[in-house]
Parts: structure tokens; sequence; C-alpha cells
């Protein structure tokens, strides 16, 4: 039973990086809107694709105009 | 012609339900995008997804033809809800855009960058469901120069990341407007501010109590069973003494806003429900630390952390419940247009609304807001002024009369001198009268900080009289058993009570299309005793209808009406509206239109006028008064043959007295307050069988007339629709929105209704009620609970993990009593 002593510490370490992680989240701005990530999981994501589309990848800076 | 402008940038969810497939009624085509009935003989509907899909006007046909063009029809299997019937827009949609491009505006509610990007905040009126936010974010992405676009729909904002080389800021509110969305700078207020702040510090205390509950329950069950079946006493001090740690930190961390809210009430003598759970909370903790120091007693860690837990969850559902529709206050000002036409150096300029100042010329256009009050200098036109009196029918201006902030041209071009700068408007002095009655609303004491006043006097008396028996008969055990009566009469279930219902009633009440604002609403609702109507657009439909046409020459009923859809086709009086959905008759040509007259046209050699009685009579001298009927009587005549006299009327919504009726016969006291100073109050309250009526009511009387019923003890609920309404909605102990209310009277109500019609009012009034009931039965519960622990506390039965099972059992049963809410009526 002396391993209660280990195992607490250890229990007590991971409890305490779960709290900062959800803090973390919560100052980032993860849970603002509730209502509207509840609705996106369940949608069907999937946008057909039309030729125009090349700049849906919205990480990057789309090239010049043509 | 109302043009973005007018129309607010509401934020209110509309929660108007989809029909089912099928069930709609088959006369009655519903337009596909915005779902109000398609007018008969509009023909303006489009394919979709390889479907014919009708549309009621050209706005929603052209916003639902973008939407399909860009490939994103998807939008419409996954919404929710109907959109918003687009306003008809200017064809100068971009131009009105463009005053955002100055840089002195724009940085109000822009960021630049290190690399050169602009992040800019829009708020969107017009979003009804979730299904919203991916079509306007899957549009705006798409925007070439765009590379970032999200929606946050509890706060209707848009934050949007683009390169300034690639697209303009008009654009992207250009784009906006074209997918039906209302578009407006989105200034971040320092109350807005405040409340996303507390939202996330709310958050914050709950994720800590809910893990800290986790390890601390842990904890807990082994020392339990250790209590039960025996424990070495170094691994007991090693639990209690990690138990200590974690409960410590949650009770510093998360369970702090009850201690303050008790002191602050405590200091100023009231007795709130915060009190009993701070103490129970506080006492119980710190004697479990006291027991932990020195070995002996008992710890209640476990139940400390839970009902932290327990209780942050309630209230933060109960708060999210009545605020996620709360976000965006309402201030008058962002109504007014932002960019206004000027001369400056004898050019017609457009400038900032901002930079306006006293002696200006303005050009106010027809469809136009007036930006700010001002005297007419030159020009005629009818001036829409239901922003002061409710009513929709025009007043006639001239050179020398003043023109008011928020009110709309509605017929020519006028050109004013500025008079002042917006706090002198008299639409700043409806807002701060707002403000005033804000301040002056009754608080109705709530029901739980009225039992929790007793219920702390009791609970303190009897843990004081157990301590003193026992202290007699067993000094050792007189403070564990007494600290043990305090936490089992731990008011868990109690605080629960009142959250657990309220959030339920109004969570079933937004299924019903009524979105529950007001704090306190609910409670003072059940407690009404006059119920109070405002009369245009509450219960009458707030619109001019044609209800009687007198024929006088040779054309027949039918003909007049053709005859006079083709003339109206050319007017933006509301009069014009009446004929939209009439089929016009051709062949009319130069048609003119006389400010405050009437309309007149050629067809051949015959010339036709409609309109006021002196305007047709100088045409038509034989033309008859008009009928003794209270009607808005127009008169139509060819040459100097009288035609017609058509006879117009706002018309008193279908289920107005089956509401009126049912209010009476629960016991309410129904009256109609009105600003219209017409016969029509009387005659409309004499149909509805409403005995108390007052007509010809400015804003400040309707208060005033509420004010001295609050006085003789009333609890009054008002129902109302204007922005003229939005002080009495205020002051009000409840008040209600009706179905296309402005946004400054949504902003003020505690209801707000959304869909469906006045009905609402008394089915919402019938769940505060039954949300009263179940209510009262939490409490009965919670005390009888308590009323039976205590004793066996007293006597020393209660172990530490009977308590905790007891309070996590009670509350349960109070959650539950509490869900049946949730079924419909």
């Amino acid at each position: 039973m002396d391993s209660l002593y280990l195992l607490i510490p250890i229990a007590l370490l991971f409890c305490a990086i779960a709290i900062k992680l959800l803090l973390w989240a919560i100052d980032n701005g993860q849970y603002e809107d509730l209502d509207k990530e509840s609705w996106r999981i369940l949608a069907d994501d999937e946008t057909p694709a039309t030729p125009d589309d090349t700049n849906s990848d919205n990480t990057r800076p789309p090239a010049e105009k043509p | 012609m109302a043009g973005a402008w007018t129309e607010l940038s509401n934020n209110m969810i509309l929660a108007m339900p989809l029909p089912t497939e099928g069930s709609a009624n088959a006369d009655v085509k519903a337009c596909y995008h915005c779902g109000e009935q398609v007018p008969a003989g509009a023909d303006f509907g489009i394919v979709i997804a390889d479907q014919f899909r009708p549309m009621c006007c050209p706005g929603c046909r052209a916003v639902a033809g973008l939407i399909s063009a860009s490939g994103l029809e998807n939008f419409y299997q996954q919404r929710t809800a109907y959109n918003e019937r687009p306003s008809e827009r200017a064809p100068d949609t971009l131009e009105q855009y463009l005053i955002y491009d100055d840089p002195a505006l724009s940085t109000t509610f822009t960021e630049t960058s290190a690399d050169g990007e602009v992040t800019a905040k829009l708020l969107l009126g017009g979003i009804s469901c979730a299904a919203c936010t991916w079509l306007i974010e899957q549009t705006m992405a798409r925007l070439p120069g765009v590379s970032e676009a999200l929606v946050n729909l509890q706060q209707n904002r848009l934050d949007i990341r683009f390169q300034p080389d690639h697209i303009k800021l008009s654009e992207i509110f250009a784009q906006v407007d074209a997918l039906g969305y209302r578009g407006r700078p989105f200034h971040t207020s320092t109350q807005r501010q405040q409340v996303a702040d507390e939202y996330r510090l709310e958050l914050r205390r709950l994720a800590v109590a809910g893990l800290g509950m986790m390890q601390v329950g842990m904890f807990a069950v082994a020392l339990h069973a250790g209590d039960i079946q025996g424990i070495e006493s170094q691994y007991q001090g090693l639990l209690r003494w990690v138990s200590l740690l974690v409960a410590s930190f949650v009770v510093v961390f998360s369970s702090r806003p009850f201690f303050i809210t008790a002191w602050r009430h405590l200091k100023q003598g009231a007795l709130v429900m915060d009190l009993p759970v701070a103490l129970a909370i506080g006492l119980a903790w710190l004697a479990s630390i006291w027991a932990t120091v020195t070995g002996t007693g008992q710890v209640y860690f476990d139940s400390v952390v839970m009902f932290t837990f327990f209780l942050l969850l309630g209230r933060f559902f109960e708060r999210r419940a009545s605020q996620r529709h709360n976000l965006t206050w309402f201030d008058a000002q962002e109504t007014l247009p932002d960019a206004v036409t000027t001369r400056r150096e004898n050019q017609w300029l457009v400038v900032p609304r901002i930079q306006l100042q006293a002696g200006d010329i303005l050009l106010v256009r027809a469809g136009d807001t007036v930006p700010v009050d001002a005297q007419v200098i030159a020009g005629q036109s009818a001036m829409r002024e239901d922003t002061f009196n409710g009513e929709h029918l025009p007043r006639t201006v001239a050179p020398g009369d003043t023109i008011y902030a928020s009110t709309l041209n509605t017929e020519t071009a006028l050109e004013a001198r500025v008079l002042g700068n917006y706090l002198e408007s008299r639409l700043a002095a409806l807002q701060r009268s707002v403000e005033q009655a804000q301040g002056e609303k009754p608080r109705l004491a709530r029901l739980a900080d009225h039992v929790a006043s007793w219920f702390v006097g009791a609970v303190l008396l009897l843990t004081a009289a157990t301590a003193l028996v026992w202290s007699q008969l067993d000094p050792d055990q007189a403070f564990w058993i007494a600290l043990s009566v305090l936490v089992i009469s731990c008011p868990c279930a109690l605080a629960l009570a009142t959250p657990a219902a309220l959030t339920s009633a109004a969570s079933a009440l937004r299924a019903n299309g009524v979105i529950v604002r007001g704090e306190n609403a609910l409670e003072a609702l059940s407690r009404a005793t006059h119920l109070i109507f405002d009369k245009t657009g509450t219960l009458t439909e707030g619109t001019l209808a044609i209800t009687d046409v007198h024929t006088l020459g040779d054309f027949s009923r039918e003909e007049v009406l053709a005859t006079g859809a083709a003339l109206q086709k050319y007017s933006r009086h509301p009069v014009g509206t009446a004929f939209a959905a009439i089929d016009p008759s051709s062949g009319l040509e130069n048609v003119r239109y006389q400010v405050g007259a009437g309309l007149e046209a050629k067809q051949g050699s015959h010339t036709f006028r409609m309109g006021s009685e002196p305007f047709c009579r100088t045409l038509a001298p034989t033309l008859p008064p008009p009928p003794s009927e209270p009607l808005y009587w127009v008169a139509l005549c060819r040459d100097e043959m009288p035609l017609a006299w058509i006879g117009l009327d706002d018309r008193t919504r279908p289920e107005a007295a089956d509401v009126v009726a049912a209010a009476q016969d629960a016991g309410l006291a129904v009256s109609l307050l009105t600003g219209d100073s017409s016969a029509q109050g009387p005659r409309l309250a004499n149909t509805l069988g409403i005995t108390d009526v007052a007509t010809g009511l400015e804003p400040q009387q309707k208060m005033t007339h509420v004010r001295a019923l609050q006085a003789a003890g009333a609890v009054v609920v008002m129902v109302g629709d204007g922005l003229n309404d939005a002080p009495v909605l205020s002051l009000a102990d409840a008040s209600f929105a009706v179905p296309g209310a402005s946004d400054l009277a949504r902003a003020q109500a505690d209801f707000v209704l959304v869909g469906g019609d006045l009905h609402s009012v008394t089915s919402t009034w019938r769940k505060a009620r039954q949300c009263r009931r179940v209510i009262n039965q939490n409490f009965a519960w919670a005390l009888a609970y308590n009323a039976s622990a205590i004793p066996l506390a007293a006597l020393g039965f209660v172990p530490p993990w009977a308590a905790a099972i007891g309070m996590s059992a009670s509350s349960l049963l109070v959650v539950a009593n509490s869900l049946r809410l949730n079924s419909n009526p």
C-alpha cells in the first residue's frame, strides 16, 4: 500500500495538467460558441466542389487574381 | 425601399420551425427561402437542386439564386429554421457600404496585423439557425483575398481576415448583404466585454469544480469504505490531506461568488439563497480542515466540492438560457445610417454621420432613414414616424417642418438643415427614457430568496440547539454532530429548485418560438394581474389592407382594384403595399406623384387620379364625401367621373379576440394603450371586449399609466411592438415583444415572440404558472428532505457517506421534477 504515496501525487499531477489544459481551452475561446459547434459536428460537411473552388483552402492567402 | 439601415441588426435567433414536408396547406405556397406566403400571381420561383421552388419576392429569389449558383444549396437541407426575408435592395447596394472603406470609420472595428492582413468584426442581423453560419463562412472564405471567415453564432458576429490589397471592406459588406443578412460594424462595448469575461470566468470555475469533484470523490470512496470496514490511520491521514488540498483549491477558486453575494446582501440586511449555501460550504470546509489537522472527527470534503459543482452547473445553465439572446445591447444610435449625404462647397458628398454638425445641409432621399434631427429647407415629402407614435401612416412635411432621426422618408428627396448632434435628438431622449425605465422596473422578491431567509434562521437555530443538547450529553461528540446537522441541511436541492425549473421552462418555451430574456420574468409573469396591449402592430397586423370598395361609376370592383394597383406601383406610401398582391391593369402611363395628395396617370385621352378627397375633387367635382365607416378612405376617379372610394384598414390579428377572451377568463384585467388618437382604438377595444382604453398616448404617458397601476400593487404585463413601446416594455413587470417587433422593443422585452402569434402570450403565461407550481413542488420536496434528515443528524445517526448520498439524491429528484416542464403543453 505504500505505492499510494507515489500514485496519489501522480494522479494529482494529471489532474493539475487536465485543469490547466481546460483553462487554456476556455481562455482560447474554444467554448465561446457552444450552439454552433454542437450543430456543426452533426452537419454534413461535404461541400460540392465547384470549379472556382480553388481558394477554399482558407489557411493560405490566395494567389493573385488573374 | 427599407434598405439595410432601417432594419436593425437584430440578434435574436429566429426559432420559427420549418414545417415538415407535405404538411403545409396545399393552396398556400410558402416561399422556399423565407417561409412567408407567396402572394397570388407572384412568379419569382427558381430551380434549386433540380426542383422548382416557389419564392415570394425578388429579394428571396436573388439570395436563393446566389446560394444555388455558388453550389451551396446544401444549406437548405441543413438549416433548421427559415431565413429572414431580405429587404428590398436599393440599386446602389455597394455604394451605401463604400463609407466603410474610409479609414476613419473602418479602424473602429478592424485590426491590422504585422503581415498586412486586416481582421474585421461584423455584427450580423438575420441569422436564423446554425446552418446560416456555415453558409456565411463558406461564401466568405471563397472570396478572393479572404484568408479566414468565422461566425460566432452566440454573438452573431463575423470575424473575417483578409488582404486589403485584394478585397475592400465595402465588398465584404455587399457580399453579406447579397446573402440576405444585414452587416454592421461590431463595436466592442464595455458591457459586451464584461459579459464575455464573466462567461469565461464562470466556465473556468465550473471546470475546476468538476475536475476537483472527481478527484475528491475518488478519495472519498476510499475514505467512506474505510469508515465502514476499517482503515489504517496513516492512509486515512494521507487521503484526508490530499482531499484537503484539492477541496481547498476548489473552494478558493470556484466557490468565491457564493461568499461574495452572501456577504454583499448580508451587509444590506438581506438574507438570500447564497447565505445558507456559503454557510454550508464554509463551515463544512473549515471543520473538515480542523478534523484533518487534528486527526479527529469526520471530513466532508466530497460534499463541499460536489455541492459547489452542482450549484455552479445549475447557475451556468440558467444564465446561458437567459443570456444567449442577450448579448447585444440595443443602442438606438446604431439604427441610424453611418453614411450621410451632405453639401460641402456646393457639391453633395457622402460623409460619416459622426462628422455632421449643426447647420450642415443634408440630403435625405426617398427610402432613407433620417440620420439626425433636422429642419426641412427644400422639398415636400411624407415621413413615417412609427418610431415615436407607433403609427404607420406617414406625416406630410414641407419646408420649415422638423424631421426626426430614425424616421423614414417615404416619398421624395428632401434637403434639410441639421439641428444638432445625436444627443440632442428626439431619438436620444427616447433611449434615455428606456434607460430610466430599466432602473425603475420593480424588483419582485424572488421566491427562492424568500424561502432562504427563514431557512437560514431555522437551520442555525436547530444547529445551535443540537450543539447545546449534545454538549450536556456528550461534550466530545457535540461539535461533530452539530456540524453534521449543518452539512445534512445543506440546501443543495433548495438552491437548485429555482434554476432547474426556470432553465427547463425557458427551453420548452424556446421550442415554441418564445425567447425568454428577462431574469425574473417567468416568476413575475406567473403573478400577473394586468395585461396591457398596444394597438398598431400588436393587436393589429400593422399594415394597411383593403377592406371595403364603394364603386361609384361604371367600373366594377375588380377594375377599380386593378387600376388602383397599376397606379400604386409607383408609390412608396404605405397604401401602396395594400395593392401589391393585385394584378395591375395595363395601359397607364405618365404616372405622376403629388406629395401629400395622390397619383395621377394618363390612359389615352383619359386622366386617372387616386388619392385624397380634395385632390380628386379638383378633377371630378361630383365626388361624394367618403362613407362614414371609420376607415382610411382613398378616392379614385377618371376625368370628371368618380369611380370609387376604397376603404383601407389595419386588420386586427385574427387570434386577437381569442387571446383577449382567454386572458379575461383567466382573471387578468386587460387594457389597451395606444399612441393612435383616432377612433380606431375605442372601436377595436369594443370589438375585442376590452373596456379599459387610453388613446393618443406618448411613450412617456404610457409609462405614467403603468406606474400608476404598479403603485396600486398590480403586476403588469405589457405586450408591444414598436420603438415607442420600448420604455413601457422595460418598465412593466413582464413584457412581450410580438413577432415583427422593432429591435429596440425586442431588446427591452422579457419575452420575445419569434414565431406563431398572440396565442403565445397566453400559452407563455400558462407555462409560467406551471413553472411556479414546479418550483413550489421542488421547495416542498427539498424542505421535506431537510425536515426528515435533520432530526436524524441531530441524533447522531448520519455518517458523512450518508450525507453525500442524501444530498445528491435529493438534488437529482429536484432536477428530474423540473425536467417535466420541458414537455410541450
